[in-house]
């Protein structure tokens, strides 16, 4: 079953990086680290600040592209193309198919993200030696725990884009569903905390309030996987909250891809 | 085929040099309108944290950079900054230190416009006390507030409860806890404000902030030495000067200092020395002078 599973993800992430729109993602990139380097001076003090916000934002915005473009047409072509029957006429269960083609999408946004990292990496380190006195409160592990968690989150992305798929018989509607997951996730914890503060002026409806609560339990928490802020200023993080961000975002992979292979085995291709 | 590429070619460069002449008066155009524009709307960090859609961070970059922006404009043009403009720049602020409230720029920033020339020292220690909520670490803010308790405010006391909370601050400058027990128990006001100017000019990197501190320091020290003067005089006449020039007259001083901002030296009620300039450059005492919190 391994090896079956692991033949299809060698051929989703050979099919993925040979994709054309990845050269436009790394030139999206190189444009906002090259960007970094002129914006870093405009600012008094914290340059280091800004220069990891900026990396980080890009990593997460070229993640983001990378799923939403690429692993969506790795997902979406087998199946517009009927391409599928033929992958189902070999010996592989369509639990098999799904899992070995999320493994595909993570290997290729793990690579991409890998190359946009070192050169994330080397801009923060360019910077740096440019302006070596404003840099007092940056730490490389708090930036490396933040990358790390950019693409946990986009792990968690990709396996809701992978469940979307599963469900959809057109690719746009996919995308659509996955971009608005990936907008309550990230919208949701700031949105639960102001409805629960004082801040608001009218009462919310019981109803209301009974819906959030459905809708906190069933998508996805992104708050959870950002240290942009800790890796801005290199602050400690505690170990539980690390280790309970990791739990949570594995958790919720393993989760939404059981619903994917338990839809996708129903699912009937004409 | 050859004439109609010909005729393509002629008719880009034709496009081109237009686009070109455009550009040019576009940006003049623009240049005008950022003058004249009025204060935009800063939308309030409770809704602009949800639209940064996990990008606060960067947000709050952006957001500071645009409100120096707006206010580095006005200052370059010589406009003063209307009571809208000033409300854009101080809810600009308080986005940017909502988004990302460790950022220490906005806090830093705020010091500096806020107070000398423009009266707004509420507002500034408002934005300091925010940032000493979260960076607990950073003596400058206590510092910074301690001055300004001491220089606008005229409370001794805090401004040296202040001091001594920025002394026990890692990496502090170790003149802090001197300069706290001077203003405890002194609370000379000149020679106090000229050991916080050298403070803050071993802080500051940018060279114009530094310019406008050095010249603040040279009046500050002209016009402790006159005091200086005045007070070898009641030591000796057993009475003070009626005015400054029974000090020339009785030889205490030769010839007085110029005041670095253009004016001229007094002696105030209390018993201080000033200067007419009230040590503010001339285009910066106007937009005080019309400013109404001063006023009062």
């Amino acid at each position: 079953m391994m090896k079956r599973i692991s033949a299809l993800a060698l051929i989703t992430y050979k099919e993925g990086i040979r994709n054309r729109s990845l050269f436009g993602i790394l030139a999206f990139a190189l444009f906002v680290l090259g960007l970094n380097i002129a914006v870093a001076g405009f600012f008094m003090r914290e340059v280091g600040k800004v220069t990891v916000d900026m990396n980080l934002s890009a990593l997460t915005f070229s993640g983001l592209l990378l799923v939403f473009f690429v692993a969506l047409n790795l997902m979406a072509k087998d199946i517009d193309k009927k391409t599928i029957q033929l992958v189902f006429s070999k010996p592989i269960s369509r639990a098999e198919y799904i899992i070995g083609k999320y493994l595909g999408i993570q290997v290729f946004i793990l690579v991409s993200l890998s190359v946009l990292f070192t050169m994330s990496t080397a801009t923060v380190f360019l910077v740096k030696n440019i302006y070596p006195g404003y840099f007092s409160g940056f730490s490389w592990s708090a930036f490396f725990i933040a990358s790390f968690f950019v693409f946990l989150k986009l792990a968690v992305l990709s396996a809701i884009l992978v469940f979307f798929s599963t469900i959809t018989t057109s690719s746009f509607a996919c995308l659509i569903f996955t971009v608005c997951v990936y907008l309550v996730g990230e919208t949701l914890e700031d949105v639960i905390f102001y409805i629960k503060s004082g801040f608001r002026t009218e009462d919310i409806s019981e109803a209301l309030q009974g819906f959030i609560d459905i809708i906190s339990y069933v998508f996805p928490n992104f708050s959870l996987f950002d240290f942009k802020l800790e890796a801005a200023h290199g602050l400690a993080v505690a170990p539980t909250r690390l280790g309970f961000g990791l739990f949570y975002g594995v958790l919720y992979i393993f989760i939404i891809l059981s619903f994917a292979c338990l839809f996708f085995q129903r699912r009937e291709f004409h | 085929m050859r004439s109609k590429r010909l005729s393509i070619i002629l008719l880009l460069v034709v496009l081109i040099g237009v686009h070109i002449f455009l550009s040019r008066n576009m940006w003049q155009h623009r240049a005008e309108v950022r003058q004249t524009t009025k204060a935009g709307y800063v939308l309030p960090s409770k809704y602009s944290r949800v639209l940064a859609v996990g990008n606060k961070g960067l947000l709050a970059d952006f957001l500071f950079l645009k409100t120096t922006t707006f206010y580095g404009e006005r200052v370059v043009h010589k406009q003063n900054l209307s009571e809208e403009d000033w409300e854009y720049v101080l809810s600009g602020l308080e986005s940017v230190t909502d988004l990302d409230p460790y950022f220490q720029d906005p806090y830093i920033f705020a010091e500096g416009i806020l107070t000398w020339g423009v009266g707004k020292i509420d507002e500034a220690n408002q934005f300091l006390k925010k940032g000493m909520k979260y960076r607990t670490h950073d003596w400058r803010l206590p510092y910074y507030l301690g001055f300004n308790h001491f220089y606008f405010k005229k409370d001794l006391p805090k401004g040296a409860d202040y001091l001594m909370q920025a002394s026990r601050l890692p990496n502090s400058p170790n003149f802090l806890p001197k300069l706290a027990a001077r203003l405890g128990y002194y609370g000379d006001r000149a020679k106090t404000a000229i050991l916080f100017l050298k403070g803050m000019i071993l802080e500051t990197q940018d060279e114009g902030v530094r310019k406008f501190l050095l010249k603040r320091q040279t009046a500050l020290e002209r016009a402790s030495w006159i005091e200086e003067q005045i007070v070898k005089f009641k030591a000796e006449q057993f009475r003070p000067p009626a005015n400054l020039g029974e000090l020339v007259i009785f030889g205490y001083v030769d010839l007085f200092p110029e005041d670095p901002y253009g004016g001229q030296w007094m002696i105030m009620p209390n018993g201080r020395v000033f200067s007419t300039s009230k040590f503010v450059e001339p285009q910066r005492k106007k937009d005080q002078d019309t400013n109404p919190e001063r006023k009062k």
